[in-house]
């Protein structure tokens, strides 16, 4: 083990992530990793910035994921979206690939969680 | 439980007049709510119903409402190409999802309320704060399920919660017209390009349709145009009098066209025997096909109210012959003409069904009594309805 990979979360073997699927992983609060049909691997914060919806339900395009309930596009390499409803950005989380494994570093940044929904869920 | 002609005794339908005559339904079962209301429950909504053209339904996301029984239905293609139907209910608080009679879903159908959205196989895919009801399961919950068959290049629909046999009620109503139901495969339906298609708005019953399309006393008198192509029309005899039979051309007719000049590129499939013939073949409840050498015709009736009926009507041919643009408006003609002057006198029919001269109904003639078969099985159906006509409320006997 790299002392890099020391910080990091093991999530699950890259097997369990077909590309052109999601997850959403029950962190506080929870990260959606997405692995692209092109091959890619992405996490962002599940939850939309506007409303309580989880994008790991969404449509991925490229390197955008749509939220399910409203269509607010996020980019998954920077977080920010990019029309109406949800107006701010997610957060991006580092991803990485070691011995056929997925590890995630979460960022440190504070969450933009939308209105009513704390880092533990529901107010 | 009572048999059928027991029931149909006791209520005194369908009865012998003279050598000649039978007794149609009565009057009351073409305008009664009542009767309008059972059919819908217990033919429309349990039945094999012919919805949809699968070729219309081709891309991912593209949909068709249709209006079966009293139930709005959504028939729509799903991401693999899939043909899939659901009741268009939202399984929250109920909201009609698609307002269109036809549409291309993007990705999803959304309901316009609260916005749960479910994915082209009706799985409940995203609902506002769905995260945080773990306990909602997202299949059982999901868009409810019809179930489907493709057949002809057809999607049928069924809504009951255990569907009758599709080979009994579907194949079998061409095989007993045809005498074999394999005699339709040499026209390859699936595989025929739509040519055209008329929708009707009939101001009629739909039970009025089919038995107007049932006989051919009237083809003489209303329907010049097929009778020249068909002279044996003449004698009242429907091809649907018989098994097996198909009506001849006449000896200096070249093909089925409203003028009787050649046609377009006979289907390959189709045998010998069957050339210059036309069939015709009623698929209860609510389809007739018509066949002939070098296309096909398919009617769909959606019954929508006592009084209404919308008939869509498509004229299909070879794939050849729709891509190279030929003229098909002579042969489309033809039929066209037709379904005008049936429906005509349709609409012509259903004022006088209310009428107390038609309390009991009018009569059959020889040529027309194979309808009372078909009038057998719509009273065995709904002929303890008791009409809300005669008893000021609606009462039923079952």
């Amino acid at each position: 083990m790299s002392s890099e990979t020391d910080q990091m979360m093991r999530v699950c073997p890259l097997s369990q992530l077909a590309r052109g699927d999601a997850m959403r992983l029950e962190t506080r609060p929870p990260i959606a990793l997405f692995h692209t049909e092109e091959g890619e691997l992405f996490a962002i914060d599940d939850t939309c910035t506007h409303q309580d919806a989880s994008l790991a339900d969404g449509y991925v395009e490229g390197c955008e994921v749509e939220c399910p309930l409203h269509a607010s596009k996020f980019d998954l390499r920077t977080g920010k979206v990019d029309a109406p409803p949800a107006k701010l950005p997610v957060r991006v989380h580092t991803v990485e690939v070691l011995d056929g494994d997925i590890y995630l570093k979460e960022s440190e940044e504070e969450p933009n969680l939308p209105p009513g929904i704390t880092v533990d869920g529901h107010v | 439980m009572t048999t059928a002609p027991e029931k149909l005794a006791a209520q005194g339908t369908h009865e012998k007049i003279s050598e000649s005559l039978i007794s149609t339904l009565p009057g009351y079962t073409y305008v009664d709510e009542g009767v309008f209301e059972a059919e819908q429950e217990r033919i429309f909504e349990q039945m094999w119903f012919c919805a949809v053209r699968s070729a219309d339904l081709e891309k991912p996301g593209s949909f068709k409402t249709v209006q079966i029984g009293r139930e709005s239905v959504i028939v729509s293609c799903n991401r693999k190409g899939e043909i899939r139907a659901f009741f268009n209910i939202c399984r929250h608080r109920g909201v009609k999802l698609c307002m269109e009679e036809s549409g291309q879903a993007e990705r999803s159908f959304q309901c316009p309320y609260h916005a749960w959205t479910y994915d082209l196989d009706g799985k409940l895919i995203a609902a506002p704060n769905l995260t945080k009801m773990p306990d909602i399961d997202r299949h059982e919950h999901g868009l409810v399920k019809v179930h489907i068959r493709e057949y002809l290049g057809y999607v049928w629909l069924c809504l009951a919660e255990e569907p009758p046999s599709f080979e009994e009620d579907v194949m079998g109503a061409i095989e007993e017209r045809l005498g074999d139901v394999h005699k339709i495969d040499g026209y390859d339906v699936a595989n025929l390009s739509l040519g055209r298609r008329i929708t009707y708005d009939v101001k009629a019953n739909w039970k009025l349709i089919i038995e107007n399309f049932m006989e051919c006393y009237h083809c003489a008198t209303i329907h010049p145009e097929l009778t020249e192509v068909l002279p044996e029309f003449a004698d009242g005899l429907a091809a649907q009098y018989f098994v097996g039979h198909g009506a001849e051309f006449g000896e200096n007719i070249k093909g089925f066209t409203v003028d009787g000049s050649e046609g377009l590129d006979v289907i390959p499939g189709v045998a010998e025997d069957q050339d210059r013939r036309y069939y015709a073949i009623t698929i209860k409840p609510t389809v007739f096909v018509n066949l002939v050498p070098d296309h096909v015709i398919i009617h769909r009736m959606f019954p929508m109210a006592a009084d209404r009926t919308i008939v869509e009507c498509d004229w299909l041919y070879l794939p050849s012959v729709v891509e190279s643009g030929k003229d098909v408006s002579a042969s489309v003609e033809l039929f066209h003409r037709v379904n005008q002057q049936d429906f005509d006198a349709c609409e012509r029919c259903q004022p006088a069904m209310s009428s107390r001269i038609y309390a009991k109904g009018g009569v059959l003639v020889p040529s027309e009594h194979h309808i009372g078969a078909f009038h057998d099985w719509v009273m065995d159906q709904v002929g303890d309805v008791v009409p809300e006509s005669s008893h000021g409320v609606r009462k039923e006997v079952r």
